[in-house]
């Protein structure tokens, strides 16, 4: 399981892009408020592997943030 | 990737990376807080009523894109707004963010000027609760709501 933040993106926005593109993440404080706080963070996107999952998985997910990027241009 | 152009429309880009009346408004008549705790999106709407009508509004809090931008237009729509107006602005913005029909919500959109971009929102039903938040908070703070408004 992977937790990560886009700098200046919020997961939201970060999880809607992802599922346009096919990629299914959960986005949001994950029913964990107590260590969003402690890690002082509003919200996560979380991506994580099942028995099904193999490279091309993970490099549709590198592209798709790729995707992320391109519109939320800083 | 169409449909996620109409959600992220420049406009929406432009406020919610540098959202306009954004702060606290110390001389604020009427002010609420806002939280959806589905996705942690905060927001506090602070409203300056003279005269029954809206001399300065601001707002402060932390969210996604989507609600930013819908926070900041929103300010901006109701500067000078009676409250009845104001009112009838939310029920516009809720038939176009929430209505059945297609058509009977992009009636409502296009009476409410800029307002208009949130259109693709309704697209996205997740996302609708982002687009209302400030709007709900809006109301909550003329209603002197003493309790912070969910939207769960």
């Amino acid at each position: 399981v992977i937790s990560f933040v886009l700098d200046g993106v919020h997961p939201h926005d970060v999880g809607t892009i992802l599922d346009g593109e096919g990629v299914c993440v959960r986005a949001g404080h994950h029913c964990a408020q107590p260590v969003m706080e402690r890690f002082g963070l509003a919200a996560t996107v979380r991506a994580s592997f099942g028995v099904y999952n193999g490279r091309d998985d993970v490099d549709a997910l590198v592209t798709a943030l790729g995707k992320v990027r391109e519109i939320f241009r800083p | 990737m169409t449909e996620l152009r109409d959600l992220y429309q420049e406009v929406i880009l432009d406020h919610g990376r540098r959202p306009r009346n954004f702060g606290a408004l110390p001389e604020a008549s009427h002010r609420a807080d806002g939280h959806n705790p589905f996705c942690g999106d905060k927001v506090t709407v602070f409203l300056a009523l003279e005269d029954g009508r809206v001399a300065d509004v601001r707002f402060q809090g932390a969210g996604c894109a989507i609600s930013i931008a819908s926070a900041s237009l929103m300010t901006d729509a109701v500067k000078g707004k009676s409250e009845a107006e104001l009112r009838a602005m939310f029920e516009r913005f809720q038939v176009g963010m929430t209505a059945k029909d297609d058509g009977d919500a992009a009636e409502a959109l296009s009476k409410l000027d800029k307002l208009a971009v949130f259109e693709g929102v309704r697209e996205f039903p997740i996302r609708v609760k982002c687009a209302t938040l400030p709007w709900h908070t809006l109301v909550a703070a003329l209603d002197r709501a003493s309790r912070p408004v969910k939207t769960e």
